[in-house]
């Protein structure tokens, strides 16, 4: 199952259950939302198959041993854990919550520059958190996301924070890339989910967890062409109610030079994939991504010999899951990509 | 600096130069799209070029004018902006 595929199938199949467990949540409160948690869990365990699949095998990756039933189970009730947590991130109910943040200095050192900033974060752990300690930053913290077809979904939600669609850019409208330049020159944060390459998007593939994956080239380009430093974000969920935020600087400055723009691009994605693995790896319950994320291996290792000779080892790809990949160093930029970089 | 009208061929040699093509600007069409199906470029590429833009003609496209779409819907169109904003 592809990332947009499963984002769609999600968003259809939860609407009714989200507006049931918000209500419920937010009028009974976080036990009983806890407590919901369980059938509810047990019931997706049981019916989505591929997810079923995609957690096992990223279990057994990481754990280095067949991951149990239970451990099955316990991967997928910590990802409804963050989406319950969600409402209660987002309605401001924060006196439930225990939330340590690491690495503050990191992300002031970015903004002490007044360059704006790029924040990466990924689907690893919680990236709604941010938006808690968002609120002690003395800067807007603005949020570039897609948001395709889970429109629907995203109202919802956003229904419970009016100020969450005034913070989000969303990816695919002519000017987003602009706000996002007016938002830097303002010395402001971007946020980007920057694990998941939507289908369409420019991709590097660079070895994650043992095998060579496919991740979105744009937030990279994006923080290069804005001359922005670079911060990772992630929010590992630790417990109930508790989360450990980290942020930790990844660059002053993205730096593609245009002899070898491939190569750089893909060592900076590289290093990208390395910190998050590292976190992946000690927090592999909060691996958010519940569908193959190896799949484009084979598409990328194939890819035809379009490149030129001093390109990098790593194919760069545009195009989808189904169209051949193209390098960034082949010039060829006839690609049918639109849709900006990937949230 | 040439201050002159601004020339179809002046864009697509900044557009080949900002975001690395393999083309001769005469491989442009002045109709084709920018974006999709076109010239298949997309809203970083139109972040770089509007960066560009900025330094050799000292204007700011900017967000909220509501009109990006129309200005990089083609090759044409770029240049028509360009020519009718540019301060240098």
């Amino acid at each position: 199952m592809t990332a947009a595929r499963w984002a769609g199938r999600r968003e259809r199949g939860s609407e009714s259950l989200i507006r049931l467990m918000i209500w419920l949540s937010l009028t009974l409160g976080w036990s009983v939302g806890h407590a919901l948690l369980y059938p509810i869990t047990l019931y997706f365990v049981l019916m989505v198959r591929g997810g079923r699949r995609a957690s096992r095998a990223f279990l057994h990756r990481v754990l280095g041993r067949p991951a149990t039933h239970l451990e099955v189970f316990r991967h997928f009730f910590g990802f409804s854990c963050v989406l319950l947590d969600r409402l209660f991130l987002l309605s401001n109910r924060l006196r439930y919550f225990d939330i340590q943040v690491n690495g503050l200095n990191d992300i002031e050192g970015a903004l002490a520059q007044s360059r704006g900033c790029i924040l990466l974060g990924s689907h690893l752990g919680s990236f709604e958190v941010l938006r808690v300690v968002a609120q002690q930053s003395p800067v807007p913290v603005k949020i570039l996301m897609y948001r395709g077809n889970s429109r629907p979904y995203s109202r919802l939600i956003e229904a419970l924070d009016p100020t969450l669609a005034e913070s989000v850019i969303e990816v695919g409208e002519p000017e987003a890339m602009l706000r996002v330049q007016e938002c830097a020159q303002r010395g402001e944060i971007v946020s980007i989910l920057a694990d998941r390459a939507p289908q369409q998007d420019r991709t590097v593939t660079v070895p994650f967890l043992g095998d060579p994956a496919a991740f979105p080239a744009g937030p990279l380009i994006l923080a290069a062409a804005l001359g922005t430093p670079v911060v990772l974000f992630f929010g590992i969920r630790t417990g109930n109610r508790r989360y450990q935020v980290h942020f930790e600087y990844f660059a002053d400055r993205i730096i593609l030079d245009r002899a070898r723009r491939a190569e750089d691009l893909a060592s900076w994605v590289r290093r990208y994939a390395a910190r998050l693995e590292m976190y992946a790896r000690q927090n592999p319950f909060n691996w958010f991504n519940f569908y193959d994320f190896w799949e484009h291996r084979t598409a990328a290792l194939q890819a035809p010999q379009t490149r030129s000779a001093d390109a990098a080892a790593d194919a760069v790809s545009f195009g989808d899951v189904g169209g051949s990949c193209r390098d960034v160093a082949s010039h060829d930029r006839r690609a049918d990509a639109a849709s900006g970089a990937g949230g | 600096m040439d201050t002159g009208a601004t020339t179809e061929i002046e864009v697509a040699q900044l557009l080949i130069n900002t975001l690395h093509l393999d083309q001769s600007p005469g491989e442009i069409q002045p109709d084709e799209p920018l974006f999709g199906d076109g010239l298949g470029l997309d809203s970083i590429d139109a972040l770089e070029i509007a960066l560009a833009i900025s330094k050799v003609y000292g204007f700011a496209l900017k967000s909220d004018e509501g009109r990006a779409h129309q200005v990089f819907a083609s090759l044409r169109n770029l240049t028509r902006y360009i020519d009718a904003h540019r301060i240098r």
